[in-house]
């Protein structure tokens, strides 16, 4: 009978111990994805892209080349030794999608096709052009302004921009119909 | 006789100068007086929403880039007092504030590509209907503006020439010459293609 009790007993404390260990392995996995979560808005790592500026950026010439970085709370357009123009993350009020072809190669391009013999400037322009995305964000300045920034990247590049955007607090937009702006580009300018 | 040479000189530059001098006033302060006399069209502020695409498809791009050309191009103008944008806390505590509402009509998408091929095909046109309202929300003017790139450049060029003459529209429209704020001015302005690039 003794016997018995004594290991009722052994199997009772066989059983706590188990059950504390799996507390003490479910309170260490749990701390561990807590501070992994935590940890990872810090640990996000600056997000820089070439881009050409089309307008709208505070203190940066239209139509200029540069880098647009993410970097901490900040979108930032940096043009070579130029001044860095930002705006705040929080300030932005939407980012929106799009794309369209243009022809390459400016303005010494339009020349020589203008004065190429035969149309031949026509058969190149036939061939001569590029898709690329725009990205539109639109933010509000101190005093609650609207403005709106438009850039040119390289095709697919846009939708990182907006992605990385988004994950650091940006707002995606809203349509006035309240529904959520599609995160896929919008309706294409052009379709060539 | 050489003195007196001398001192007839000094005499005769000092006359100049004193004779120069309040016209030099006078051209300093002509600005002033010209930009206080030119009547209603100082007194006003105008505060520019943003473009409403109405039941028209319309790229937000082609949105943001007609309203950043607007502010730019109103500005130019020199015809407002000051020009606030949309959400601006600080168009609250202006007296004689205007607002300029914009709502896209007719859109025709255009191709670059298609422009440089042809060149009579491809122009993208774009309509707007741009209100100027009071802040008690009656129309003072009322017109229907186009613009559009027919030859050279990207599409977004069409934006900048409709933001031009929506300016210039507004910059003679018969509304601020009159000085009524009881008249309305209702119309259709059709206008300029682009030779150049954006």
């Amino acid at each position: 009978m003794s016997r018995f009790f004594v290991f009722q007993n052994h199997k009772k404390s066989f059983f706590a111990r188990q059950v504390a260990s799996s507390l003490w392995l479910l309170l260490l996995c749990s701390s561990v994805a807590a501070w992994a979560q935590s940890a990872a808005p810090l640990a996000r790592a600056p997000f820089s892209i070439r881009a050409t500026h089309l307008l709208g950026f505070p203190n940066t010439k239209n139509n200029g080349n540069g880098d647009l970085t993410i970097k901490n709370d900040a979108l930032r357009f940096e043009q070579g030794a130029k001044p860095v123009a930002e705006i705040k993350i929080a300030s932005v009020q939407g980012v929106f999608l799009g794309s369209e072809s243009k022809q390459v190669g400016g303005n010494l391009a339009k020349v020589g096709k203008a004065a190429a013999p035969y149309g031949g400037g026509r058969v190149v322009s036939l061939f001569a052009h590029k898709k690329y995305d725009s990205l539109t964000v639109e933010y509000a300045d101190d005093d609650g302004g609207v403005h709106g920034a438009i850039f040119q990247l390289s095709k697919g590049e846009a939708e990182n921009v907006r992605r990385e955007l988004v994950a650091r607090g940006a707002s995606p937009g809203l349509r006035d119909d309240g529904s959520m702006e599609a995160s896929t580009a919008e309706v294409s300018n052009e379709n060539k | 006789m050489k003195t007196s040479k001398a001192n007839l000189c000094i005499c005769l530059a000092a006359i100049m100068v004193l004779a120069a001098s309040p016209s030099r006033l006078s051209s300093e302060t002509s600005p002033e007086s010209a930009t206080a006399g030119s009547g209603s069209a100082t007194r006003w502020s105008l505060r520019v929403d943003r473009v409403q695409p109405g039941e028209i498809e319309l790229a937000h791009s082609f949105q943001v880039a007609t309203y950043e050309n607007l502010l730019t191009e109103l500005n130019k103008t020199h015809q407002f007092m000051r020009v606030f944008r949309e959400g601006d806390r600080k168009a609250g505590d202006v007296s004689n504030l205007l607002v300029l509402k914009t709502t896209v009509v007719k859109y025709a998408q255009g191709s670059e590509t298609r422009r440089a091929v042809t060149t009579f095909s491809g122009a993208t046109k774009l309509s707007v209907r741009s209100q100027l309202v009071t802040r008690e929300g009656k129309v003072v003017l009322d017109r229907t503006v186009s613009g559009n790139v027919r030859f050279f450049g990207s599409n977004l060029r069409a934006t900048h020439n409709l933001a031009r003459n929506i300016a210039k529209m507004i910059k003679e429209s018969p509304w601020f010459g009159s000085e009524q704020p009881s008249a309305t001015v209702t119309g259709r302005l059709t206008a300029a293609n682009s030779r150049g690039g954006l």
